[in-house]
């Protein structure tokens, strides 16, 4: 076959295909290619104002009011006590740079009747989350502590409260399968935690707490707790209680829930977070926290109570409730 | 013979012919019936599938499909074919925007199969319908995470005090403002279609396929071929095409590392491996670089970039 008879179809097939591609090539210019228009969705639909969530505001000093002479407080960290030093050292600084001595009562320290020689000389005790049981000598011994007049005050997130075996301070449930135990002191508590998804502060766990009555209310507008269980007093003062509309986790019901009670000598707040160092300046927090310290050197305890061990009971510290006499 | 060998030939011819035609109409039959088909039909619904934890990866798959969606002309309308209970928070939010981005041009329609609940939730609000199961879960609407960090130790020189250790009070904030960020957004999309206040949807709660279509979680109960059938008619369309868009496999290989006579061995099991077989090649380049067996450094560099 004659060379010049493949000319016209090769000419033919690259004029076509010249044609198809370079079409097809040039179409998304003409149409604009498949991009489309990009609007600014997520500037759009974020809403500033909402999403910004302001800083607390903290400040102020934890001052305490009380002109009492020296007085010893005792921190019990023999009941494997959930509370760090950092919670705990808002509360033991003021109360060292107004003249008083904190002592801390390790495992080690609390053996035998070595918890009760402690107490006797001591005029306050702080109890946070034990994890570890008392025995009953010391329960008696702490018992007899706050007869006397000493001051005790107890510390509790939670997940704690069923720990607290003390003065027949109980765990109370809705049900009836585990009534509150009958308490010398009319203390108790409700399983879970207080939340408020109306009014709080940062998160719906952090409670705002308005004053009640008694000194340990005094001058507090309201207190931030982060994690608060449910208090309550028979027969005493609600020093704190939860802003309305707050409800417990375990029954959702809303109800004026108390934060902080005091009976008598004893008082009892349901959270130990307000005492962390950033959130002890927090609303009225360092008020709140001077008047605890005010509560723990403010009482008038007797002179070495609880009583030294008599002859007859070995080994316990003071005297555990003792069985019924024989009748012969 | 002559004649009888021309008319020998002339049946072969006819027999490879007829052949021939069978095997050519064979192929093109169908898509013949095809062609006549699309002919018929007025578009294309695209069923793009959401599943598993949402992750950076998933969203960047699902984000494709959607751009598809919105560049096909063919595509008219988009189904969600949803089985997540969420993931992470910027990858929920990308996944909200692109279906957002989508929504705006085309019909969406949202199929729930076992669960839709936290970032899958979120990622599915902008579509114009839900539909779940009645076994199916739904809500969660929420977020979670830690409360603070690990502390750095001192041996880690750092430029200011809140560098890689936020306080307790830093990640309160943060959370709370992610949450009210999802919370409003869902008041946005659902709010009118809600029997729940917004306080209600901060609870969190994650509500089963009949009390989600009843409160407004969702718009009704329905499968997935309900769901396509609704886009469809959104789109305005009878007859139409619909293609589905599996995510990639993701079944995959896994590795880990462990150390036997002073030296880290690093393992990957996969599908179709009877057991765990060493690696000697590197698998992933950006996590485990420089993994050569003959290098001195080998152990340390391992144990860092598995650890990484």
């Amino acid at each position: 076959m004659p060379a010049r008879d493949l000319v016209a179809p090769a000419v033919a097939f690259v004029v076509l295909v010249a044609a198809i591609v370079g079409g097809a090539a040039a179409v998304p210019f003409v149409t604009g290619g498949d991009s489309t228009d990009v609007t600014n969705l997520a500037d759009r639909q974020t809403d500033m104002d909402a999403a910004t969530v302001a800083e607390a505001e903290s400040q102020g000093e934890i001052t305490m009011d009380s002109d009492a002479e020296s007085k010893t407080v005792l921190v019990d960290r023999a009941h494997a006590n959930r509370i760090s030093d950092e919670k705990l050292s808002t509360l033991v600084t003021t109360l060292v740079a107004n003249g008083h001595e904190v002592e801390f009562v390790t495992q080690e320290q609390a053996r035998g009747t070595a918890w009760n020689e402690s107490l006797r000389s001591a005029d306050a005790l702080v109890i946070a989350n034990p994890n570890r049981p008392y025995t009953p000598g010391q329960l008696a011994g702490v018992q007899a502590f706050a007869e006397a007049g000493g001051r005790v005050v107890m510390l509790s997130d939670p997940a704690s409260i069923q720990q607290f075996g003390i003065f027949g301070f109980g765990f109370q449930r809705q049900s009836n399968d585990a009534p509150a135990l009958a308490s010398e002191f009319g203390l108790s508590a409700q399983s879970g935690y207080l939340f408020n998804m109306h009014q709080y502060q940062q998160t719906f766990k952090s409670v705002y707490a308005t004053p009640g009555t008694g000194p340990l209310a005094a001058g507090v507008d309201r207190v931030v707790v982060r994690d608060a269980a449910a208090v309550s007093v028979a027969d005493g003062q609600t020093a704190l209680q939860a802003g309305e509309r707050t409800r417990l986790s375990t029954t959702r019901r809303a109800d004026t829930y108390g934060v902080a009670v005091r009976s008598g000598s004893v008082a009892m707040v349901g959270d130990t977070d307000f005492l962390t160092p950033e959130s002890a300046y927090v609303a009225d927090n360092e008020v709140f926290i001077g008047n605890l310290a005010d509560f723990l050197v403010s009482g008038e305890k007797t002179e070495n109570a609880p009583a030294p061990p008599s002859e007859r009971s070995a080994g316990g510290g003071a005297a555990p409730p003792r069985p019924p006499a024989e009748r012969a | 013979m002559s004649k009888d060998t021309s008319a020998a030939s002339a049946r072969t011819l006819f027999v490879v012919a007829v052949v021939a035609a069978v095997l050519v109409s064979a192929v093109l039959a169908p898509l013949a019936y095809d062609a006549a088909q699309s002919a018929q039909s007025e578009g294309t619904v695209s069923v793009v599938t959401i599943s598993g934890t949402i992750t950076t990866s998933t969203v960047d798959g699902v984000s494709e499909d959607l751009r598809e969606a919105r560049t096909n002309e063919s595509i008219r309308a988009v189904v969600l074919k949803v089985d997540s209970g969420g993931g992470l928070v910027a990858p929920s939010e990308r996944l909200y925007l692109e279906v957002l981005r989508t929504a705006e041009q085309m019909p969406v329609v949202a199929s729930v199969q076992g669960i839709g609940a936290s970032g899958a939730y979120y990622g599915m609000l902008p579509a114009d319908e839900i539909y779940v199961l009645s076994s199916s879960e739904v809500g969660s609407v929420g977020v979670i995470g830690p409360g603070g960090t690990v502390p750095v130790p001192d041996s880690i020189i750092r430029t200011g005090p809140d560098k890689a250790q936020p306080t307790a009070e830093d990640r309160r904030r943060t959370i709370e403002s992610l949450k009210r960020q999802f919370v409003g957004r869902v008041m946005e999309h659902r709010g009118e279609e809600l029997s729940l206040s917004r306080e209600e949807v901060a609870y969190a709660k994650t509500y089963l396929g009949p009390e989600a279509a009843s409160n407004g979680y969702a718009d009704g109960i329905g499968a997935l071929p309900t769901a396509i059938d609704r886009a469809a008619e959104l789109a305005g369309m009878e007859n139409y095409d619909v293609v589905r868009n599996e995510p990639p496999f993701r079944g995959g290989f896994f590795l880990f590392a462990t150390e036997a006579n002073n030296r880290t061995t690093v393992y990957k099991q996969g599908p179709g491996m009877a057991g765990p077989v060493p690696v000697t090649q590197p698998l992933f380049v950006d996590e485990i670089a420089n993994h050569d067996p003959q290098l001195a450094s080998y152990d340390t560099e391992v144990q860092h970039n598995a650890s990484a």
